[in-house]
Order: structure tokens, then C-alpha cells, then sequence
């Protein structure tokens, strides 16, 4: 699925409310953010409310989505986080929801269409530039929140190495932004 | 100690959703005043959603679209207000606790091993000399201040640890509010050293409490 598709399907709901595209947009994501939630070590039925709340976001606050500032795919995620964030708060009794605040950082900025291009620019540019094994790290660290234990064990190399290389990516990804 | 790791690694949790209640509300702040911060915290948000994009495929066994269109536990209002209102409310009409004369403190109460703290420093006040027992984070949110490394105003922030001693001075026209973190008490040195040490101990007995 094309990035800029999903961005047309996305406006078709902000402007018409449009739900044969928002069927579409759910077909695509329903499964991955739903995949996320099961790597972030929750059960089924758990990721599947989640995936639930995550989705109604999307068609309730379609307007808080702004195409300038940012893929589908990033706003997306932000709001399957924030969703985790709060299920992990909940389940360890810690009562305290932040969301409002989460959100307050999506609105009302204003977009400077430079910067904008830069910071996709960016993503593109430091895409390009990691390996394979290097992406695959991000992508356990950050985005299913692995330790470094966890990770070394499932690729089966030392822990030290993993913390090295780790280090190693996210001073190369500073230099890049700098 | 390189402060630029520790910064960033702070909007890599944040981006990645791992931070307990008071870091979380602290990077908030810190990403609404700082706009090099915010932007680096884009980008990498674009790189988790990139991975979204191209996550595995794990259907829900029931949910459908409709579901989610008729789900009215999802309201549509906006948050209006920034983190540090929308939690602390009002700044003047906190119950501010006095230190020592031009020095205040208020201690949010959340549950979290890290404990988050507004300070309020008179224009001129300083911080006796001290060092950190575990790791601390300053936040400028009105005003500046600056001590041995440098100078620090609204947005920038400023991370010690234990090798660092420092005596922060708020300006002498603005004074200065900041906000946060600390991972263990400081300790303190020189002249009343011994006493405020002997006042954090006493403190940190009231909080097991």
C-alpha cells in the first residue's frame, strides 16, 4: 500500500466522513497495530480491544491528523503508544493518564513546510543508511520494547554486543540529524 | 557524562512509550518548549511508524470496521491546555513549600520511583555547592539560571549525575522556574552541607512511610 494513498483515503474521512475509506484504512492497519500490541507482550484479547480504541481514534479525531506534518503511519503509531502506555499504567494499578497531554503535542502547531520536508527527508535518509540487522535492532528495541537481553538471546549474540551496536546506531542516527 | 546521549535517549523512550508517569510529563514539557527536541522526536516517531507500515500482518478475530464506527466511548474533543497546566494547574496558586528563603518547591505526587518537582528560585537566589546521587533533570520553564557549565534558559535542560558538582545561580532580573527529576537525592557540600544532607535523610524517611 502506497503512503500517499493512504493520506488520500485518510482526507476522504476528514472531509466527507467517508466509511468505504475508512474500511480501507482499517483492512491495512487493523492487523499490523493489532501485531503490535501481541509484541508488546499483550495477550489477544487484551490487543484486540486496544486495536479496537486505536482504530475508533482514528475515525473520531480524523481531523486531528494533519497530512502535512506527517505520514498516516506515524500519527497511527503514536496513538497505538499511547494506548500501550496507558494499558501498562492501568494494569500495575498506577492511576494516572496522560493522554491529554500526549495529545496536546499532535495540535494546533504550526506546520513549517520546510522543516516538515526536512524531517521526511530525514526518516528517508536514515532508512537508507542502516543495514538490515541494524533496522531489525531499532525495530526490537523501540518498537516492540525487547530489553537488550531478550534481543541478544533471539539473535543469539552477546549482550555486550547489543548494547555496543545499539549505541552505535543512535549516535550515527543523531550525527545524521544533526 | 554526555549530556547530548542522555537528552536524546530521553526522546527515544519517550517516541517509544517506556516512560514511567513523571519522565513521560517531563519529556512532554521539554518537547513543547524545545523545538530542536520536538523535531528529533518526529523523525524518530516516523521511524517507528515506517515500522508499523511494514509490521507483520495479525488480524483481529472479531473486531470489524463498523466497530470501530460506532464506538462512542471515544470522545472527539481537544486537549487546550499545555502539560505543565494541564497537570499542575495554575503555578501561582500551588501550595509552594519554602526551602529556604527564595527558594521553593513543589513535589507533584505521582506514583513512580522517579519523583517530579517544580523549583522556584528568586531573581540572584543560588543552590549551595552539591552533587547527585542518582541521575537529575532540569527543565527551564520561566527564566534562566547558570552555574559552572554554562548558562540555561526557557527550554534547555540540563542532566548531572554523580560527577557532577554544581552551584546553580537564577538570574538576577527574571529568577527562574524549572521543572524535575530526580532519580535519588542530592547530596550536598560546604557550609550548611552536613545540615541539608541531614535534612534529605530525614525526608527520605517520612517518604517510606
Amino acid at each position: 500500500m502506497e503512503k500517499a494513498h493512504l493520506t488520500n483515503l485518510m482526507k476522504k474521512i476528514q472531509k466527507d466522513r467517508d466509511e468505504l475509506a475508512f474500511s480501507e484504512i482499517f483492512d491495512f492497519f487493523a492487523p499490523k497495530v493489532n501485531a503490535y500490541f501481541i509484541q508488546n507482550n499483550i495477550k489477544f484479547e487484551s490487543s484486540e480491544e486496544l486495536t479496537q480504541e486505536v482504530l475508533s481514534t482514528v475515525w473520531v479525531k480524523s481531523n486531528l491528523y494533519e497530512p502535512e506534518k506527517s505520514a498516516l503511519s506515524t500519527w497511527i503509531f503514536t496513538i497505538a503508544r499511547n494506548k500501550k502506555i496507558d494499558f501498562y499504567r492501568k494494569n500495575s494499578k498506577i492511576d494516572f493518564r496522560e493522554e491529554d497531554i500526549r495529545d496536546f503535542l499532535y495540535q494546533d502547531k504550526e506546520v513549517d513546510p520546510v522543516e516538515e520536508s526536512e524531517t521526511n527527508k530525514q526518516i528517508e535518509q536514515i532508512n537508507n543508511q542502516l543495514n538490515e540487522q541494524q533496522k531489525i535492532m531499532i525495530k526490537m528495541n523501540f518498537f516492540e520494547n525487547k530489553s537488550h537481553k531478550k534481543i541478544a538471546e533471539e539473535l543469539e549474540i552477546p549482550l555486550g554486543t547489543v548494547k555496543s551496536r545499539i549505541r552505535h546506531i543512535l549516535k550515527n542516527v543523531q550525527k545524521m540529524l544533526v | 557524562m554526555n549530556g547530548t546521549v542522555v537528552k536524546n535517549q530521553l526522546i527515544f523512550d519517550f517516541a517509544s512509550g517506556i516512560l514511567g508517569p513523571a519522565k513521560s510529563i517531563f519529556a512532554s514539557t521539554y518537547l513543547q518548549l524545545n523545538s530542536s527536541a520536538s523535531r528529533l522526536s518526529n523523525t524518530f516517531e516516523g521511524i517507528l511508524g515506517d515500522n508499523l507500515m511494514n509490521n507483520v500482518d495479525i488480524a483481529p478475530k472479531s473486531l470489524k470496521y463498523s466497530d470501530c464506527i460506532n464506538n462512542d466511548t471515544i470522545k472527539a474533543e481537544h486537549p487546550v491546555k499545555d502539560p505543565i497546566t494541564s497537570f499542575f494547574g495554575d503555578l501561582n496558586n500551588l501550595n509552594w513549600k519554602q526551602v529556604y528563603k527564595g527558594f521553593n518547591e513543589f513535589t507533584a505526587s505521582i506514583e513512580d520511583k522517579d519523583e517530579l518537582k517544580l523549583i522556584k528560585m528568586d531573581p540572584g537566589v543560588s543552590v549551595p555547592l552539591h552533587s547527585h546521587g542518582g541521575k537529575e533533570y532540569i527543565l527551564v520553564l520561566e527564566g534562566s539560571f547558570r552555574d559552572e557549565y554554562g548558562e540555561y534558559s526557557k527550554g534547555d535542560i540540563q542532566i548531572n549525575d554523580q560527577k557532577i558538582k554544581h552551584t546553580p545561580i537564577a538570574s538576577k532580573d527574571t529568577g527562574c522556574v524549572c521543572l524535575s527529576i530526580t532519580e535519588k537525592d542530592v547530596i550536598f557540600f560546604g557550609k550548611y552541607g552536613s545540615f541539608l544532607n541531614l535534612f534529605t535523610f530525614i525526608k527520605s524517611f517520612f517518604k517510606q512511610k
